[in-house]
């Protein structure tokens, strides 16, 4: 890792040395604009390629930057240097208030955050143009002093450019590389998921906004001053944001220095083609070249580069006989039932649009016990999984986890308590290894171990599993047994105290069955206590100390499984009325 | 496909063939001849390098275009004859995508990569001040054709050939009204209705001080953001005030569409003015039947009677039409484009120096005689004097109607 | 300045409708192609815009009626989305993907665009321009009014094809969930083709009434992509409704601001709306 940030340096150092060589200053502009879209396309790649919101607003921030700089600096006198971090600091606010607002908002994904921050462009852009900040004429910067840190003027753009471009890239590799990137790559493959593993999604998105419309303005307040004439017109449309949307999937969105590379090819190409005589022409070149690469190299250039490196690592790790599940430590014994109850639902409701899924649900689960929650389709069993993960919140009633009311947290806090859940359709991160999968929830849940010891902790599950020999495959090589079990590892990774499994021997054949049956006992015997939804009877049976029975929402029975299964109301509700 | 004169490479040519010289050549072309001194009409030596940027590609080729134009012909004519000092004239045109930033790098790169000997402006106001920052920064004269907002032309050795006058705010809405006062029945009532783009916005403020001062009265005052699509709730805004004259701050297509829109509507402005419309668009479309304008050139009496005009005429719109645009007639943008071209021109040709200080020198303290008129700069930010004209579509033409000094001959502003 | 006057008001109404139809006319073939075949299609612009100019050529040139045009360019431009298809899908490509090649072809179409035409503008002459219609106090010009005719009943026409047909149906099954429709014996490559045929005609139909309307010049492109993409994402992609809907949302607010206050205001007011809309329910419009 260190290697990065040595490289970055060694480069900084050296191209810092440039405009000493006496080059005609085209060069160092013309390095100046790459240095400038590397800042800008990077910039955006941390909130936008990270966690896959796409923001089309990239245009505001830059904007909001310039305008800073340019209003402290022709009209309040401020020295130049000095208004970049004020623009920065401008822009972070406006950033966290629109993503207060609207990253709190379930529905705004996708395509409508695009949206929102498309409008907000124009909505800046408008109040700029008709307040005094602009007001029509522009702003107008050639009287400001440019600083001089390099031998000319040019070669003074040069340097902040090169001390932009290098901090931003810095900056991105760090967070690719931190906790904080971890969780923006699990809520970029599904963001409900992540929250439920533990990742504090709202956190995560402020922050990664905040710093990508940092830069963003600190980009624009230096080019403020290289263009020296600002207008809102020029600045506050799609062009920005298309533009670096371009330059990132050319280079590849998943990758810290893909947009990088996107925004040195496309400004050199655009430079390539600026001779008079063909400039049509040109133009039309550059467009299919644009295509041509993209045909070739789907994931961008570095993204493709990258995911052949991949494949060649996974491919070379030798394959074992068969699903082995290695015994890593010596089974323990059986630890007794506590009196303690480590979860208790009291009176909860839940309903959907009319329709109640829960209705004066009272749950009891002991610690070190595995409580069977059994019933018919649609009685209410997966709601309470939801429900006590954190993916809703219950209408009424209380939930109290460990002595603490988890109703009114959200779920990472809950994850974070020791609470964990597989789903039944499993969702792993489809764009992730398998092995980073199951780091995900050992770096956000209960455990919340830093990065190297999250793919220690993750390799021990794998294990655990029987999945270690794929742990660099990516999900979708994967069949749909080792797909449960890899729920089964995520969800054991985050070491939590209640373990929720959600219907997980639906579709395995019976040896599989047996096998996960074996595997569930340990994972109780290692300390879990586990709430174990299901219709296999033969599991339900051979695995739960007590078991509770919903109908309609309903708990209508509770009891040991000898108890319960006997009675014909229970016998009613699951196989219906006999009619003679 | 018919291409685009789009970059000329002018060789020293032994030219075999026999031509004529074209009557109504100008002064200036003797004056060339002068300095060659050798039987031979054709320059030789060296390449004269003259670089410059021009908007190729974007939204704002479709002016851009007639600026590339004027400057191969004027590229043309200056090699059939004697060239500069002698040698032949190379223009270097980049493309620079209608983008200011990429105006200013590339300027930078003529300078230090290219290293042509002189300058020329680019398209547009925007473009213009990056460039004037560059050639600030290197110490170049910059003569340019398009600049719309005198008070940002800090630097001292840039020369202006759109002879807006240094304060137009103030001095063209006069011009304007004064031409309108010699009318039988002069407004009263008047519209301002303008875009909020840099170079028009300050205009239309300068027009509301003008009414204020003539003891007019302003009836609706709009501002719209450039890039406005919909002009339906303005015109009939207008429509609704009833103004007696309706002042546009248009630039470019605006002043077509709101036009369209108030056609919809079935309303025709009793006089109506339009500040820097696309002059083919303008022209042509039935409903701007008696638009006024603003001009510094047009294609009659007495402006033609300047050096170099008739003959440029003549081939600007040969090759407009041999181009395929449109719209071949000469009005401010092409006439702007060649004085700009003859300012340079006369300042080698007098200094017979390529030394930028040389010729900032000469051109502060001397006249020029071009197309326009002479052209001085010894003003404020070398603004001389205001040749501003009042012009106006009648059947189908563009006609300069005041004052009276520039106006087509027996032409009169033209009400309903 | 007192109250604006009541015809005042319903004529920018008016006003704000029509544009809001070419938003929506635009904006369809874009939604349709975005929801339905997971491609951001950029290039929509561009064809439509080379939909206007060989509309202006062959009314200028050929003397052909603008409208009848559309004989020709219907069918040419659905073979032209045919072809496109047939490339993405030959070389499976993304939505992000698709920006990226579209937006190449965009700059290829633009620059064939100016060097036939060049960069100067264009204007379509035509009988329809100057025909207007009046009802009551209000104006309603013949090509705003043929626009709205045309958009509504494109919509109406892909919104009950999606609906009721069974290659509508298809259609939905196969972009909702692709392995299972062709399982149900759908097959996807044909439809993604017809649907690409459609949505580049329904380009081509754009660009018909833009040449009527409005005076070309090839940068004008990039003019529409901001708030045609507004509309499309307003509307919900992939539902044919969205977009004329979300476009009259758009004109008509723009439009009424701009009649009570200062124009320059206009576009802050649609934009916040949108916002404001979007947040409180962001699951459908």
């Amino acid at each position: 890792m260190n290697r990065v940030y040595a490289a970055l340096a060694i480069a900084g150092a050296l191209l810092a040395a440039v405009p000493l060589l006496g080059l005609p200053l085209f060069y160092e502009s013309f390095c100046y604009l790459v240095f400038h879209w590397i800042v800008l396309a990077t910039s955006w790649n941390i909130l936008s390629g990270y966690s896959g919101y796409f923001s089309f607003g990239h245009g505001a921030f830059f904007g909001a930057g310039m305008y800073t700089t340019a209003t402290l600096a022709s009209r309040f006198d401020v020295p130049f240097l000095w208004t970049l971090p004020a623009a920065a600091l401008v822009a972070v606010l406006l950033g966290l208030a629109l993503g207060a607002v609207v990253f709190r908002v379930r529905g705004v994904r996708g395509e409508l955050f695009a949206l929102v921050t498309l409008a907000f462009t124009f909505v800046v852009g408008t109040i700029i143009l008709n307040t005094r900040i602009d007001g029509g004429p522009g702003i107008y910067l050639s009287a400001v002093p440019i600083p001089k840190i390099g031998p000319s003027p040019a070669s003074t753009f040069y340097l902040l450019g090169l001390a932009a471009a290098l901090a931003t890239l810095a900056i991105a590799y760090g967070i690719y590389r931190s906790r904080l990137g971890v969780g923006l790559f699990a809520i970029h493959d599904d963001e409900d998921v992540a929250e439920v593993l533990g990742v504090p999604t709202f956190r995560c998105k402020m922050v990664a906004f905040g710093v990508s419309c940092g830069l963003a303005a600190i980009a624009g307040g230096i080019h403020a001053l290289f263009i020296s004439y600002v207008t809102a017109g020029d600045t506050f449309t799609i062009t920005v944001p298309l533009t670096v949307v371009l330059m990132s999937v050319l280079g590849g969105t998943r990758h810290w220095a893909g947009p990088a590379v996107g925004a040195t090819i496309i400004t050199a190409l655009l430079y390539a083609f600026t001779a008079g005589d063909h400039a049509i022409a040109g133009k039309a070149v550059f467009g299919g070249v644009l295509i041509a690469v993209i045909l070739f190299m789907p994931q961008g250039v570095l993204g493709t580069l990258v995911a052949r490196r991949r494949k060649r690592r996974a491919s070379a790790v030798p394959v074992p006989a068969a699903d082995a599940m290695m015994e890593t430590r010596p089974p323990r014994e059986a630890r007794p039932i506590g009196p303690e109850r480590i979860l208790v639902a009291h009176g909860i409701r839940k309903a959907f649009r009319g329709v109640r899924a829960l209705e004066r649900v009272d749950i009891d689960v002991r610690e070190g016990e595995i409580l069977g929650l059994v019933g018919p389709n649609g009685s209410g069993k997966s709601t309470f999984v939801n429900l006590v993960s954190g993916h809703y919140r219950p209408d009424g009633g209380e939930l109290v986890f460990a002595g603490e009311d988890i109703a009114h947290h959200d779920a990472h806090w809950i994850a974070r308590a020791g609470v964990a859940r597989t789903y039944q359709i499993p969702r792993p991160f489809e764009h992730l290894t398998v092995l980073d999968n199951v780091a995900v929830p050992a770096m956000f849940g209960a455990a919340h171990l830093d990065r190297d010891a999250a793919l220690r902790e993750a390799r021990r599950w794998l294990e655990f599993t029987g999945l270690a020999d794929k742990a660099e495959w990516l999900p979708e090589d994967l069949n749909l047994h080792q797909r449960k079990f890899l729920e089964l590892a995520r969800a054991l990774a985050s070491r939590p105290r209640l373990l929720l499994l959600d219907e997980v021997l639906s579709g395995l054949t019976p040896t599989e069955i047996d096998g996960a049956i074996r595997l569930i006992r340990r994972i109780r015997d290692e300390g879990a206590t586990i709430v174990f939804v299901e219709h296999v009877m033969r599991a339900v049976w051979a695995l739960t100390d007590r078991i509770v029975v919903l109908d309609h929402g309903q708990v209508i029975a509770e009891g040991t499984a000898e108890e319960v299964m006997g009675r014909s109301d229970v016998v009613t509700a699951f196989l219906g009325k006999a009619h003679a | 496909m018919r291409a685009l004169a789009i970059h000329k490479e002018e060789v020293t040519m032994r030219s075999t063939t026999v031509r004529h010289l074209v009557g109504g050549i100008a002064a200036l072309a003797c004056a060339l001849a002068v300095v060659a001194g050798t039987a031979s009409a054709a320059p030789s030596g060296p390449p004269i390098r003259i670089g410059s940027t021009l908007a190729l590609t974007g939204p704002l080729a479709s002016t851009a275009l007639v600026h590339q134009l004027v400057g191969d012909i004027y590229v043309e004519q200056i090699n059939k004859k004697n060239g500069l000092l002698g040698r032949p004239v190379e223009w270097i045109v980049k493309d620079d995508q209608s983008k200011p930033d990429l105006a200013r790098t590339l300027y930078e790169q003529l300078i230090t990569v290219d290293k042509v000997d002189l300058l020329m402006g680019p398209y547009a106001t925007g473009a213009i001040l990056s460039a004037m920052g560059v050639a600030q920064r290197y110490n170049k004269v910059l003569v340019h054709h398009t600049f719309g907002i005198p008070s940002l032309a800090k630097y001292d050795a840039q020369f202006p050939t759109w002879s807006l006058g240094a304060d137009p705010a103030a001095t063209f809405p006069n011009t304007l009204f004064d031409a309108l006062a010699t009318t039988p029945k002069p407004p009263k009532t008047v519209a301002i209705v303008t875009s909020k783009f840099p170079s028009v916005h300050f205009m239309s403020l300068g027009a509301r001080e003008a009414v204020k001062k003539r003891g007019l009265q302003e009836v609706v005052f709009l501002e719209w953001d450039f890039g406005n699509r919909d002009f339906g709730a303005i015109a009939a805004r207008v429509k609704d005030a009833n103004p007696d004259l309706v002042w546009v701050g248009a630039i470019g297509l605006e002043g077509n569409q709101l036009l369209d829109a108030m056609k919809k509507i079935d309303y025709t402005p009793p006089l109506h003015f339009y500040m820097y419309p696309a002059p083919g668009p303008m022209a042509q479309a039935p409903e701007a039947k008696n638009a006024l304008a603003a001009t510094i050139f047009e294609e009659h009496a007495p402006y033609l009677n300047n050096p170099g005009a008739a003959e440029f005429v003549k081939l600007f719109n040969e090759r407009a039409a041999k181009a395929g645009l449109p719209y071949t007639a000469v009005e401010t943008q092409a006439a702007a484009s060649y004085s700009a071209w003859q300012v340079l021109d006369a300042a080698v040709t007098a200094t017979k120096s390529l030394d930028d200080k040389v010729l900032a020198e000469w051109l502060r303290k001397n006249k020029v005689d071009t197309i326009q008129g002479k052209l001085r700069f010894d003003g404020p930010s070398n603004y001389g004097d205001d040749l501003m004209a009042v012009k106006q579509v009648q059947n189908g033409r563009w006609v300069t109607v005041w004052p009276k000094s520039v106006a087509a001959p027996g032409a009169t502003l033209m009400t309903k | 300045m007192g109250l604006p006057s009541l015809s005042l008001i319903a004529q920018s109404v008016l006003s704000g409708v029509f544009i809001g139809a070419l938003y929506g006319l635009l904006g369809l073939g874009l939604s349709l192609s975005w929801g339905l075949l997971r491609q951001i299609n950029l290039a929509h612009f561009a064809l439509a815009f080379l939909a206007a100019y060989l509309c202006y050529q062959l009314s200028t040139v050929g003397g052909i009626d603008p409208l009848l045009t559309l004989v020709v360019i219907v069918p040419g431009f659905f073979a032209l989305g045919v072809a496109m298809q047939w490339l993405f899908a030959r070389f499976e490509i993304t939505a992000f993907n698709s920006l990226l090649v579209t937006f190449g072809l965009t700059v290829i179409v633009e620059s064939l665009i100016q060097s036939i035409w060049t960069a100067d503008f264009r204007r379509l002459e035509s009988t329809y321009g100057n025909a207007k219609f009046k009802l009551g106090f209000l104006y309603i010009p013949a090509p705003e009014l043929l626009t709205l005719v045309l958009s509504l009943s494109l919509a109406f026409s892909m919104w009950a094809a999606l609906r009721y047909t069974d290659i509508g149906k298809a259609l939905r099954a196969a972009a909702e969930d692709g392995p299972i429709a062709t399982a149900f014996g759908v097959n996807r490559q044909a439809l993604a083709l017809l649907l690409s045929g459609a949505c580049a005609a329904l380009a081509g139909v754009a660009g018909v009434c833009i040449a009527l309307s409005y005076t070309l010049a090839p940068a004008q492109i990039y003019g529409w992509i901001g708030v045609v993409f507004a509309a499309v994402m307003m509307g919900g992609l992939g539902r044919p409704l969205g977009p004329i809907v979300a476009g009259i949302v758009i004109g008509v607010s723009e439009s009424v601001t701009m009649a009570l206050t200062s124009p320059s205001w206009a576009p802050l007011v649609s934009f916040s709306l949108l916002i404001v809309v979007l947040l409180v329910r962001p699951s459908r419009v």
